[in-house]
């Protein structure tokens, strides 16, 4: 037994000695970008048209062999792991718009795409989001792939039947305040039984907010959650409530699903992208629906962006990749192929895009998402405005659904804000 | 504890005369049992004794990490989103654990006892656990929902108020554990139908002969030799319950606005580890997210002391 032990150690010291020398071997070994012809591209499932990145690799073949690759799972958490890693980091990697927080105060991780005369391409692409690839120091991190306006899906017959307008301009037109958004709320319950405008609380909360220039955390890192722009957004959350215009279902359930299927539930807030998850989740509606422009103003929801790694060896080629990949043509060919809308207002008067679309009862809907995407303003993106928004969020929630005072509820939020703000070092 | 679970018996055979030469005659043995130490080395101890290191700086998971000293420690012990998540966590697991406990008695008796279909049955009440998680949950979520949901159907035809499992804090509690119990149940089942078997016939035929019923049977002898099963039973579903994560996340996950991880209204589902990804993972605080999960490490030690105290005094 002793001598075993001895081994056992002896084998241990051993293995260790041998992972070490391993791991150094094999440190040299491991490329840390790709080499040659090799041009490594990370996105994920629906993150850019395949059709247009198998023609990319056609296009560049005599070049570069672009490896396109669909990361599956956690996106942010496996490209962080490389890049922290020094191993296998990608030429190309797409960037999550709401993970960009997360990347941008990381600039240096990423090739300035200004040095590779960025700045030419810039007229081309919606400003606000153009802006957003741009970290702090003024480092061009992301090229601008998709964005998401948002807008108002509502069901043609319910809002006719409800007493309300019911052609999008109509709608556009009248409902262009939340005071008159709400009055609709109401007046839909009453004529409509059962119906409720919204889902919940949290889609007047989150949509406000989002189309105000200013979040919770702003660039002195100062928390500005506590402001009246934030105030305001909450108010409006709880008048919704408390006119008894939203239902007591939980996004994306069955419940809810059934209740949009019966006209119960006609109406919602949500960026371009969600036609697709409203195609599939409720696919006996077709033809129901219409698009019109959401009340006061549009805000934006999503979006993602290429950037090129440090570890790139061709920053010049890999940058000729991805204009071409997100040229106007090419994007209008996403948003036909996996429902990415441009951020490039060229693509917006192309054949693709003015295809009348069935489910949506004929309507060209790029007729409203497209003059809503050049009206957005965007707020600035701080590390720090998950972990600040969340309570208030949190609380919001518990308004709406488990009927929390919201003067408590608020009053719970700051207090949350405030211990998180002094843990995070953000000044309060 | 998963992975020393996993640690293969170490080679037992027992040193022959030759001292001196140990390692050098058995050399090829102790490589063949390397790579699980090696990979354990790399995949298991360096990372728990990283996080340990990450507990005490401030880092987003990209760029340079910050001292931190102890911040992180004393922030946890001031969170009460931290206490809540281990209360979630406990009430859920006590939720989900004893109907658990009862229900595979039962079945474990009943299972012993059928003459017919024995292994049909015991395949039946074993899959429920090799099913994916997040297939469960997703059908739980139909079968909880307010208005189309199952459960409900049931309860307006004997006339009680329908309930918003999945939007009320003890709802959202109950629904993970109906989940967890289901889950849980037919393994349990096995197990126990496993202890049952151990028990000598003769000890049944002696008390049958002295006059005892089935009821003073199960009680007097059943139970207590089943003992040491029942502890198992309990040792391993403090260590899953303590570390549900799937069942909460795919049952409350609502639009792709909302966090994942925050566990429902009044974040009533959110136990620990569901907590620790959203500070690690949400919020990019991966300083904060180690520094909470050795406090969940600490929480299932205690736990474990619990159970091992448990254990002791049967042994005395």
């Amino acid at each position: 037994m002793r001598l075993s032990r001895r081994g056992l150690l002896r084998a241990g010291l051993a293995g260790t000695a041998a992972t070490a020398l391993g791991g150094l071997a094999s440190g040299c070994a491991v490329p840390t970008g790709s080499t040659g012809r090799n041009m490594v591209l990370w996105y994920w499932s629906g993150g850019l048209s395949d059709t247009v990145v198998k023609n990319a690799k056609a296009r560049y073949d005599s070049s570069v062999d672009l490896q396109a690759i669909q990361i599956g799972g956690q996106y942010r958490s496996k490209l962080i792991t490389t890049i922290t890693g020094r191993a296998h980091i990608p030429d190309i990697a797409g960037l999550k718009g709401e993970d960009m927080a997360a990347y941008l105060p990381n600039a240096d991780q990423f090739i300035d795409l200004r040095t590779l005369g960025a700045e030419k391409y810039k007229s081309q692409y919606l400003s606000w989001k153009w802006d957003q690839g741009i970290a702090d120091d003024g480092t061009m991190v992301g090229f601008p792939i998709d964005c998401g306006p948002v807008a108002h899906y509502y069901q043609y017959e319910v809002f006719r039947k409800a007493g309300l307008p019911y052609e999008p301009d109509d709608v556009s037109n009248e409902l262009n305040t939340w005071e008159k958004f709400f009055d609709a709320g109401v007046q839909l319950g009453k004529r409509v039984p059962q119906a409720k405008l919204l889902t919940d609380v949290n889609s007047v909360f989150g949509n406000v907010v989002e189309q105000g220039a200013k979040r919770y955390v702003d660039k002195d890192r100062h928390f500005i959650g506590d402001q009246e722009h934030v105030r305001r957004a909450w108010a409006l959350a709880v008048e919704a409530k408390r006119r008894g215009i939203v239902s007591d279902l939980v996004s994306g359930t069955p419940d809810q699903l059934s209740a949009i299927q019966d006209g119960k539930l006609p109406s919602q807030l949500n960026a371009s992208w969600a036609s697709f998850d409203i195609k599939n989740g409720v696919p006996k509606t077709k033809g129901r629906w219409r698009v019109a422009q959401m009340p006061v103003r549009p805000a934006n929801s999503g979006g993602s962006f290429l950037s090129i790694t440090k570890a790139c060896r061709e920053p010049e080629r890999a940058f000729e990749v991805i204009t071409w990949i997100l040229n106007a043509a090419n994007q209008a060919q996403g948003y036909v192929d996996a429902g990415l809308f441009p951020s490039t207002p060229a693509s917006y008067d192309l054949k693709q895009m003015r295809e009348p679309d069935d489910f949506f009862g004929g309507q060209v809907t790029t007729d409203i998402f497209g003059p809503a995407a050049q009206k957005i303003a965007v707020a600035y993106n701080s590390p720090y405005d998950v972990a600040l928004g969340q309570p208030i969020k949190d609380e919001i929630k518990n308004v709406g659904v488990l009927g929390k005072d919201p003067k408590k509820a608020w009053s719970d939020a700051m207090s949350k804000c405030r211990r998180i703000a002094k843990h995070l070092g953000v000044s309060y | 504890m998963a992975v020393l679970e996993q640690t293969p018996p170490a080679v037992a055979q027992p040193a022959p005369a030759q001292p001196k030469s140990g390692f050098r005659k058995y050399w090829h043995l102790y490589a063949a049992i390397s790579p699980f130490y090696l990979i354990f080395l790399g995949f298991g101890l360096f990372p728990v004794g990283f996080s340990l290191y990450l507990s005490f700086h401030r880092w987003d998971g990209l760029g340079s990490m910050e001292w931190a000293g102890l911040s992180q420690y004393q922030y946890l012990l001031s969170d009460s989103d931290f206490w809540n998540s281990i209360g979630n966590t406990v009430v859920i697991w006590a939720l989900a654990t004893f109907p658990m406990i009862f229900l595979a008695m039962v079945t474990a008796v009943m299972l012993n006892s059928a003459v017919r279909f024995k292994g049909l049955y015991r395949v039946a009440y074993f899959l429920p656990n090799v099913t994916s998680v997040v297939a469960i949950a997703i059908v739980f979520g139909s079968i909880f929902s307010t208005n189309a949901g199952m459960v409900n159907a049931v309860l307006n035809a004997v006339g009680i108020d329908q309930v918003a499992w999945l939007n009320t804090p003890w709802g959202i509690k109950v629904t993970i554990a109906a989940l967890m119990t289901w889950q849980w149940t037919g393994y349990n089942a096995i197990i126990f139908l496993a202890g049952l078997q151990t028990i000598p016939s003769d000890l049944y035929e002696a008390a049958r002969m002295d006059g005892a019923g089935p009821i003073q049977t199960f009680f007097r002898i059943t139970l207590p030799l089943l003992r040491p099963t029942l502890l198992f039973v309990l040792v391993v579903s403090t260590v899953t319950g303590l570390q549900s994560f799937s069942e909460p996340q795919v049952l409350l996950q609502t639009s792709s606005n909302d966090s994942t991880f925050a566990g429902g209204p009044g974040h009533s589902g959110q136990t620990m580890v569901l907590y620790f990804f959203q500070q690690t993972f949400d919020n990019n605080d991966f300083g904060y997210g180690a520094a909470v999960a050795w406090g969940i490490f600490l929480v299932v030690v205690l736990f474990s002391v619990i159970n091992w105290r448990l254990v002791q005094r049967r042994g005395e």
